[in-house]
C-alpha cells in the first residue's frame, strides 16, 4: 500500500513562485506521469515530494503518514535521476548495493537483494563492470536497480529516458511499464515527452506554470481536455485551433461560423456561449478526411507510411495540419477540401475553457 | 561547385609539401621549444653532472672520478640530512594535503559569503615568500613574537623563548610556515575537484540516506582521488626542493637542525664554493626525486584506473 497526497503545496524561489497550490491524490499501485513544458515546475514538484527541496507552504503525505518534514530517506521513496547519478568509482554491483550499505545490511541480504534486481534488470553478468563499460541503457537499468533494492513505497523517475536515443527509448518505454507491473509499486515519473506521458501513466498530470492544468487518464486527456493547453499538449501531430464566431446557441449544440463561411454545428454543452462570441474549434489532424467542408492549400507533405501527414494555410492565413491515410493522393501546392466530423471538434471560450462535448467515446475507467 | 573545390584541394597541399619536407617542417615546428629546453634544461643539468665528477671550486677543477659521491656516502651526517628531507617532506605534504582536504570541503560548503572566503584563503599563496617568512620571523621571535607570547600567558614557558633558536622547535616552526605558503594552493585545486562532482550523485546518495560524512567518505574523497593523488606529487617535489622559507627562517641551523638537501647543496656549493661537491650532492637530489616521481607515477595510474578516470 502507497498513496500519495499532495496538498496546496507551493514552492518560490526568491520572487520566483514555482508552484502555486498543488492538491493531487495519487492512488496505490498508480503509474503517474507529470507532464508539461520546461519550467512548469514539474521536476520541482518531484523534488519536493523527494525532500530534496523544501516546499513553501503545503503538506505531503505518504501512506498517511505527513512526511513534510522528514529526510528524504525517511519518507520511503527512491529516485532515478535523469543523468542516473551513478558513481563512476563503483561497480555495477557496488552502485545498486549503495543504499543497502548506507543501512549496514549483512552482507549475504545485500548479496541477494542486489542479485535478484540484476535478475530483473537482465544485469547479471554485468555486475562487475564500472558504469563507464555500459551503454545508455544499460545505466539506466542501473540507476532503476539501486532504487528497486530498497524496496520503496514510492518510485520517482526524473526524466530517465531523456538522454536514450529514439529507438532505446521506445524499448525502455516498454520495460519500465512492464516493471511497473512486476514490482505492483506506485510510481511517478516526470517528463515532458508526451509520448511517454500517453504510453505509460495510469493517470497523467498536465503542469503548466505551476499549475495542474489536467489530471486524468490519458485517453480522458486526449478526448476530454479541460483547457486549450492540454488539448494542445496531448496529441502527436497538435490539435489545431481554428476561429469561429458563434452563430447560436441550442439544445442540438453550438453554431458556429469559420472565416470563409464554412457553418458547423458542434454537439457541445453550450454554457454561457451566446451568439457573437469569438471561440476557438479544436481539430485534431487525425479526425480529418478529404471531403467537402474546410479547405486549404497544401504547402508541406510528409509522407510516413502509413500515414501522410498534411500542412497547409486556410483561406485565412491560418495554418492546418491534417493527418491522412498514407496513400492518399495528394500534391503540395493543391487545394484540398477537408471533411470534419461535428462530433470530433472541441470548442474552447475566450478563457481557452472547454465546453463540454456531449459525443466522446466513452472513457475507460 | 563541390566538385570543383574537390579537385582543387590535393592540389594546394602538394604545392605546400614542395617547399619542405614534412619532416624537416615538424622538426621546425618544435626547434624553439627544442631551444628552450636544452637551454634551460639539458645544458645545467649536464653541466652539474659533469661537475659532480671535478674537484671544481674557486681555484679552478680537476676530474676526480667519483671521489665527490664517495665522500657523500661515507658521510653519516649526509645520511641524516636525506632523512630530515625525507621527514620534512612527509610531514609537511601530509599536513598541506589534510587542511588543504579541510579547506576546500569548507569552502566548497554552501555558506554565506563563500566567494569572499574564497579569496581570503590566497593571500599566504599570493604575496612574496620572502616577506611572509619576514612576517613569520616577527611571529617566532622570543621577546616580541605572538607565538612565544601566547606560550607565555597560558603558561606553557616561563620567560622569552627563542622559537628559531633550538633544533627542534626551529624544524616544527619551519614545517608550519611551510604548510602555511603551501595549503592554499591545494586547497583551490581540491577545490576545483569538488566543485567537477555532479550534484546528483550527492543527491542520489542523500536519498538513499547517506549523512555528510558517508557521502564524503564514499563520494567526494574516490572522485577526487586523482587530483589528490597527483597534488601529492607535485607538492612534494616543490615541498622536498623547498628551499627560501628555511633559509630566511633559519638558514638550515640551529646546529645543522634545518638543513634539508636543498639547504645542504646550497651551502656547500654557494656557501663553501666547494661547486663540485655541491653538484654531486644535486646529482642525488635528482636521482632520489625520479625515482620517489616514478614509483609515484605508478601509484597514480593504478589510482586513475581503479576510480575510473580514463
Amino acid at each position: 500500500m502507497a498513496t500519495l497526497d499532495l496538498n496546496k503545496i507551493t514552492k518560490s524561489f526568491g520572487t520566483a513562485h514555482v508552484l502555486h497550490g498543488i492538491d493531487l491524490a495519487v492512488r496505490d499501485k498508480e503509474f503517474v506521469v507529470f507532464v508539461g513544458p520546461s519550467g512548469c515546475g514539474k521536476s520541482t514538484l518531484l523534488r519536493i515530494i523527494a525532500g530534496l527541496e523544501e516546499a513553501s507552504s503545503g503538506s505531503l503525505v505518504i501512506d498517511g503518514v505527513d512526511v513534510s518534514a522528514a529526510a528524504p530517506v525517511d519518507r520511503g521513496i527512491s529516485m532515478v535521476f535523469q543523468s542516473y547519478a551513478l558513481y563512476p568509482h563503483l561497480s555495477v554491483f557496488e552502485n545498486i548495493a549503495f543504499p543497502l550499505r548506507v543501512q549496514k545490511l549483512p552482507e549475504a541480504e545485500v548479496q541477494a537483494k542486489v542479485g535478484r534486481a540484476a535478475e530483473i534488470l537482465k544485469l547479471t553478468d554485468k555486475l562487475p563492470l564500472k558504469p563507464g563499460q555500459l551503454s545508455g541503457g544499460q545505466r539506466q537499468r542501473v540507476a532503476i536497480g539501486r532504487s528497486i533494492v530498497r524496496n520503496p513505497k514510492v518510485f520517482l523517475f526524473d526524466e530517465p529516458l531523456s538522454n536514450l536515443d529514439a529507438a532505446l527509448r521506445g524499448d525502455m518505454r516498454v520495460e519500465l511499464s512492464q516493471l511497473h507491473r512486476d514490482l505492483a509499486a506506485t510510481m511517478i515519473y516526470v517528463t515532458h515527452d508526451q509520448v511517454e506521458a500517453m504510453t505509460m501513466a495510469d493517470r497523467i498530470v498536465v503542469l503548466n506554470k505551476g499549475r495542474i492544468e489536467q489530471f486524468g487518464s490519458p485517453m480522458e486527456l486526449y478526448h476530454h481536455p479541460a483547457t486549450r493547453f492540454v488539448a494542445t499538449f496531448i496529441g502527436q501531430p497538435n490539435m489545431n485551433l481554428v476561429p469561429a464566431t458563434v452563430i447560436g446557441a441550442g439544445a442540438e449544440g453550438l453554431a458556429v461560423e469559420f472565416h470563409g463561411g464554412h457553418r458547423m454545428t458542434l454537439p457541445v454543452d453550450c454554457g454561457s456561449a451566446r451568439a457573437g462570441d469569438k471561440v476557438e474549434v479544436g481539430i485534431r489532424p487525425e479526425n480529418v478526411t478529404l471531403g467537402a467542408g474546410l479547405t486549404m492549400k497544401l504547402r508541406v507533405l510528409e509522407r510516413l507510411g502509413g500515414v501522410s501527414i498534411t500542412y497547409g494555410d486556410m483561406p485565412d492565413g491560418m495554418r492546418f495540419c491534417a493527418a491522412l491515410p498514407g496513400d492518399t493522393v495528394v500534391k503540395e501546392g493543391e487545394e484540398i477540401g477537408l471533411a470534419i466530423n461535428p462530433a470530433d471538434c472541441h470548442v474552447f471560450d475566450a478563457n481557452g475553457s472547454v465546453l463540454r462535448r456531449r459525443m466522446a467515446p466513452a472513457l475507460a475507467a | 561547385m563541390t566538385d570543383v573545390v574537390g579537385s582543387k584541394s590535393p592540389v594546394i597541399a602538394k604545392a605546400g609539401r614542395r617547399g619542405l619536407s614534412e619532416g624537416w617542417f615538424a622538426w621546425a615546428l618544435i626547434a624553439p621549444a627544442m631551444l628552450f629546453i636544452g637551454v634551460i634544461v639539458a645544458w645545467p643539468l649536464a653541466e652539474t653532472i659533469r661537475l659532480s665528477f671535478t674537484d671544481a671550486n674557486m681555484g679552478g677543477e680537476n676530474f676526480v672520478g667519483l671521489a665527490n659521491y664517495e665522500k657523500l656516502l661515507h658521510s653519516s651526517k649526509f645520511y641524516e640530512i636525506i632523512g630530515r628531507t625525507f621527514f620534512w617532506m612527509f610531514l609537511s605534504v601530509g599536513l598541506k594535503l589534510i587542511l588543504g582536504l579541510i579547506g576546500a570541503t569548507l569552502l566548497n560548503a554552501a555558506v554565506p559569503g563563500r566567494a569572499l572566503f574564497r579569496v581570503l584563503i590566497m593571500p599566504p599563496w599570493v604575496i612574496p615568500i620572502a616577506i611572509g617568512c619576514i612576517g613569520w620571523l616577527w611571529l617566532y621571535n622570543g621577546h616580541f613574537g605572538i607565538v612565544a607570547g601566547m606560550m607565555q600567558r597560558m603558561g606553557i614557558i616561563d620567560g622569552p623563548f627563542e622559537i628559531l633558536a633550538y633544533k627542534n622547535s626551529a624544524f616544527y616552526a619551519a614545517i608550519v610556515t611551510d604548510v602555511w605558503v603551501g595549503t592554499p594552493m591545494v586547497s583551490l585545486f581540491f577545490l576545483a575537484a569538488m566543485q567537477g562532482v555532479s550534484r546528483d550523485l550527492y543527491e542520489a546518495a542523500w536519498v538513499d540516506g547517506a549523512g555528510r560524512w558517508y557521502r564524503f567518505r564514499r563520494i567526494t574523497i574516490p572522485q577526487i582521488m586523482p587530483v589528490i593523488v597527483s597534488m601529492a606529487l607535485l607538492s612534494a617535489i616543490w615541498t622536498f626542493n623547498s628551499f627560501e622559507i628555511i633559509w630566511i627562517l633559519t638558514q638550515g641551523g640551529p646546529r645543522g637542525g634545518t638543513t634539508t638537501m636543498i639547504v645542504d647543496t646550497y651551502k656547500t656549493a654557494i656557501g663553501n664554493y666547494k661547486f663540485g661537491e655541491g653538484a654531486a650532492r644535486a646529482v642525488v637530489i635528482v636521482v632520489l626525486l625520479a625515482v620517489f616521481s616514478l614509483i609515484y607515477l605508478q601509484i597514480l595510474n593504478r589510482v586513475n584506473r581503479k576510480y575510473g578516470v580514463k
